[in-house]
């Protein structure tokens, strides 16, 4: 019996440490750091999401939650419990991992759509200067603009930074703009270059060319039509076109003449005041005009009064039309300009008192009222 | 024994029980204040995550005021609720110095963009003053337009600095700053030689347009 006592201890020790391991083994610690992770990890990419700029809603909701679930896992991080007891903490941080998951899910979806439209935005408007600049350089109207191309560029560039920093929508604010400004120069050569498509206008220019060639058959002499949208030069002996020269304008020539250095080129009725031959001029040769006559001074004198000009600008004067040697002198400060050879022709056949009708266009469908229509239907598609 | 000392222990336990069972207003007040005053500053725009955080931290503060409360006096325990409001004010007196900061950053960088620009701008219009022999008038008079685009630009960057925004700012004296460069590099490009315009006749011709 004595021995057996012993023997009965130890073995009811042995099955009591053997239980006490056991439950021991079975509890579990009451703050599921799996789970911590699987949130924090969400947390980190909702920031590298900048979910708290692009749906503030949203990553208010999850970091609300968060720091409460995180001041409850401070609370909760020594305790153990049983594993068949509810563990609302773990609940709760699973649900937020979800919900979180589902959020960094749907706001990929749109940060992807943000960049993709930021991406396009930035495409079209590019693609729409791109265009604008060669129209505009193809009639020579980039002086009308000022400004704005330059503008227009360095919006472009802003949005170009914001994309490359991932802040898709400040790119495509600053696209918006840059298109606003592109709206802005076709609604300024519409404004400005409007008369080129303005059917009484260009009825006015048609009457008025015809009167010159009529002037020409009459008087049994030669007269002069420019036109300045085809930017031809035509010369009529007897009411019949003799011949026909390409010419150049000045540097803004397609505009209205206002005032001395606009580099515009004149419109209207002229007659050629003197003709300089070789030793007269510094372009080969030159036939002076009578700008500015009576008209343009009366206009100049309305410019001024209604405030379309600054009162410092003097009235512009020395118009010709006269040679050049150099093929890289496209455009001049506002004459009209042929090449030697064809002004050497022209120069022999007309004399001082020569009638030269400089006038916009002769035809509805000329090359600057194609443009604005270009220009427009674009506008209307963007 | 004298029976006031007797009562000592209990009134002890009682002013410890009482002393736990105050929440930590104080706590959480100072840092709503620490955090409205990180607003006022502009500077919870440059770590907007945290700050939403630092928000969600006091709500969850204010919702385990709540449940105390309805206890009795000698049953509340503010013990939690209180070591976050502490951590919460120090949080929030860490975010208002990183927001401050990342803001003066990004104000630095903005004003080095502008500082690079407005140097880089005047250059650049001295070299347009410069009438480049070679140069058609039409290319010179789009030069100059560029260059007085460029100085009206650096107006806008002053403004988007006045008003805080200085990633526009930065972004757009960056982009002041390569066209500048691009300006400069056109205007000194050479011409080829047998593009040149003979600068004799150059000068002639200048007379005689000067009256355009």
């Amino acid at each position: 019996m004595s021995s057996h006592c012993p023997r009965l201890i130890w073995a009811f020790l042995g099955w009591g440490a053997l239980a006490l391991v056991g439950s021991l083994s079975g509890c579990v610690e009451a703050v599921p750091q799996d789970a911590i992770e699987a949130v924090e990890n969400i947390d980190r990419d909702l920031m590298e999401l900048r979910a708290a700029e692009l749906s503030p809603t949203d990553y208010t909701q999850f970091a609300r939650q968060w720091m409460a679930l995180k001041a409850r896992v401070q609370a909760d991080e020594d305790l153990i419990r049983w594993p068949w007891e509810p563990n609302d903490l773990e609940v709760a941080l699973r649900r937020l991992q979800e919900e979180g998951s589902r959020t960094v899910a749907r706001l990929t979806k749109e940060r992807e759509s943000h960049r993709r439209s930021a991406e396009d935005k930035i495409a079209r408007v590019e693609d729409r200067f791109r265009m604008m600049t060669l129209q505009v350089s193809a009639i020579d109207s980039r002086f009308v603009l000022g400004q704005k191309p330059d503008e227009i560029e360095l919006l472009m560039k802003q949005a170009h930074a914001f994309y490359e920093e991932g802040r898709y929508d400040r790119s495509l604010d600053a696209s918006d703009r840059a298109a606003q400004n592109l709206a802005t120069e076709a609604a300024v050569l519409s404004s400005e270059l409007g008369r080129y498509a303005d059917r009484d206008r260009i009825s006015r220019w048609q009457q008025m060319a015809k009167g010159t060639i009529t002037w020409s058959r009459i008087h049994r002499t030669s007269a002069i039509v420019i036109n300045k949208a085809d930017r031809v030069l035509t010369l009529y002996r007897n009411g019949q076109k003799v011949l026909s020269y390409p010419v150049r304008l000045g540097f803004n020539g397609i505009r209205e003449k206002q005032y001395h250095g606009d580099g515009a080129t004149p419109e209207g009725r002229y007659r050629i005041s003197s003709k300089g031959g070789q030793e007269q001029t510094q372009f080969y040769r030159a036939l002076v005009l009578d700008y500015p006559n009576e008209d343009d001074r009366r206009r100049y004198q309305l410019w001024r009064k209604t405030g379309q000009i600054p009162a410092s600008r003097a009235i512009g004067e020395q118009i010709e039309i006269h040679g050049v040697e150099s093929e890289l002198m496209p455009q001049t400060l506002g004459c009209v300009m042929l090449d030697n050879p064809q002004m050497a022709l022209l120069y022999d056949r007309v004399s001082k008192g020569t009638p030269v009708t400089i006038v916009g266009a002769l035809h509805e469908q000329n090359s600057l009222a194609l443009t604005l229509a270009a220009l427009n239907d674009q506008r209307e598609e963007t | 024994m004298d029976k006031r000392f007797m009562m000592l222990p209990p009134m002890c336990s009682l002013l410890m029980f009482e002393a736990c069972a105050k929440p930590s207003t104080e706590q959480i007040e100072a840092a709503e204040k620490t955090i409205k005053a990180g607003q006022a500053n502009d500077a919870s725009p440059y770590i907007p995550d945290e700050y939403a955080k630092i928000k969600g931290t006091l709500s969850a503060l204010k919702e385990g005021v709540t449940p105390q409360d309805g206890k009795l006096a000698l049953f509340r325990d503010y013990g939690e609720v209180w070591q976050l409001a502490v951590t919460a004010k120090s949080e929030a007196e860490r975010l208002k110095t990183e927001g401050t900061e990342k803001k003066e950053e990004t104000k630095a960088s903005a004003l080095q963009a502008q500082q690079v620009a407005q140097e880089v701008v005047p250059a650049t219009l001295a070299l347009v003053a410069k009438a480049p022999i070679g140069r058609d008038r039409a290319t010179l008079e789009s030069i100059k337009a560029d260059g007085e685009a460029l100085q009206s630009s650096l107006n806008q960057v002053r403004m988007a600095i006045d008003t805080a925004d200085y990633p526009t700012a930065q972004t757009k004296a960056k982009a002041i700053h390569e066209k500048s460069q691009a300006v400069s590099r056109e205007i000194e490009t050479p011409l080829p030689r047998s593009e040149r315009e003979n600068p004799l006749r150059r000068r002639r011709n200048k007379v005689d347009l000067l009256y355009v």
